[in-house]
């Protein structure tokens, strides 16, 4: 181990021992005991870290409000997102619920509608209904003038 | 952070008051004054609700994300501004700081001074990497991404910065 070795392994791990790396730890220490350059080196390195440790950040008081207050724009969102935000709202889930039981409405309605216009090809089954027009024929051309044998 | 996606402003104010300290801190740290470290952090959570979207989770954590942003910020402004200026602030500043107001002794109070002073006579990349490493809480892997830099090069950094402020701080007591 040499001086400046052992100020590197300072540099980067600090002056707390747990930290410094294994393999090294018991070289290192051994270095500090038999080095009066490698203490002193310790010894101010911990100062700065103490030091360090008392420097304190000035409190922001209004910057919270600062933020949230700020007037934020409005995202331009796809389509999707629209449809999905208005069916599942991310605010006040529960007042806007019943956009989506709404929503679970529309293909029921739209298979009536459906239902309504097209057969689809199923077929009614009504037997003397569907050849109506051809009875009323047969019976315009029977003869049902009473005559007086 | 998916619902601030799709606009949610409950999300987002979830979201601010989780992150504020942090991102607060760290620019304070970089800048060494309160109306620009107000500024700046209002500035990354406006970037927050704009480019929700261009986060992802798979590449990095949001907070490595938002002080990556709050990185990017600092150092524009730095760049943009005198450094005298800054150095000035960061002195004022001192003489309000709480460990002045504090019972503590004269020795303590001219330490963190120097120490101050020292730290905002260091380079912004030293200073962001000792800031992001020592203060922040981030891994030298995190750190290094937020920085854009390599880990090698963080690092080196955060070793000069630590040098440099033992020199100063040797020399001055």
């Amino acid at each position: 181990m040499t001086l400046e070795k052992f100020t590197r392994i300072i540099d980067l791990h600090g002056t707390e021992t747990a930290r410094w790396t294994k393999t090294l730890r018991g070289e290192c220490e051994s270095f500090v005991a038999n080095n009066v350059e490698a203490r002193m080196l310790l010894n101010q390195q911990w100062q700065v870290e103490e030091s360090m440790a008392k420097l304190e950040v000035p409190s922001f008081p209004g910057l919270e409000t600062r933020v949230l207050n700020q007037s934020l724009p409005e995202r331009n969102r796809s389509f999707i997102e629209e449809v999905m935000n208005w069916l599942i709202p991310e605010e006040s889930f529960g007042k806007q619920a019943w956009r989506s039981a709404m929503a679970t409405c529309i293909p029921l309605v739209f298979g009536i509608v459906l239902g309504n216009y097209f057969s689809f090809g199923i077929g009614i089954e009504d037997d003397g209904f569907q050849y109506w027009d051809d009875e009323l024929t047969m019976l315009s051309l029977t003869d049902y003038t009473e005559t007086n044998f | 952070m998916q619902a601030v996606c799709v606009g949610s402003r409950s999300a987002y104010q979830r979201l601010v008051k989780r992150h504020l300290k942090s991102i607060s801190h760290y620019a304070y740290r970089l800048l060494g004054n309160q109306k620009d470290t107000q500024d700046i952090t209002q500035e990354v959570f406006l970037r927050l609700w704009i480019n929700a979207q261009k986060w992802d989770s798979e590449k990095s954590k949001l907070t490595t994300w938002l002080h990556r942003i709050a990185h990017n910020l600092c150092i524009d402004y730095l760049r943009k501004h005198t450094r005298i200026q800054t150095q000035d602030s960061f002195d004022d500043e001192a003489a309000h700081s709480p460990a002045n107001n504090d019972e503590s002794t004269e020795e303590t109070n001219d330490k963190t001074k120097l120490l101050r002073e020292a730290l905002s006579a260091l380079p912004e990349n030293q200073r962001s990497a000792l800031s992001l490493c020592h203060y922040q809480g981030f891994s030298n892997k995190e750190a290094a991404a937020i920085m854009n830099i390599s880990v090698k090069a963080l690092e080196s950094a955060i070793a000069r910065a630590k040098r440099s402020l033992r020199e100063k701080l040797t020399i001055n007591s």
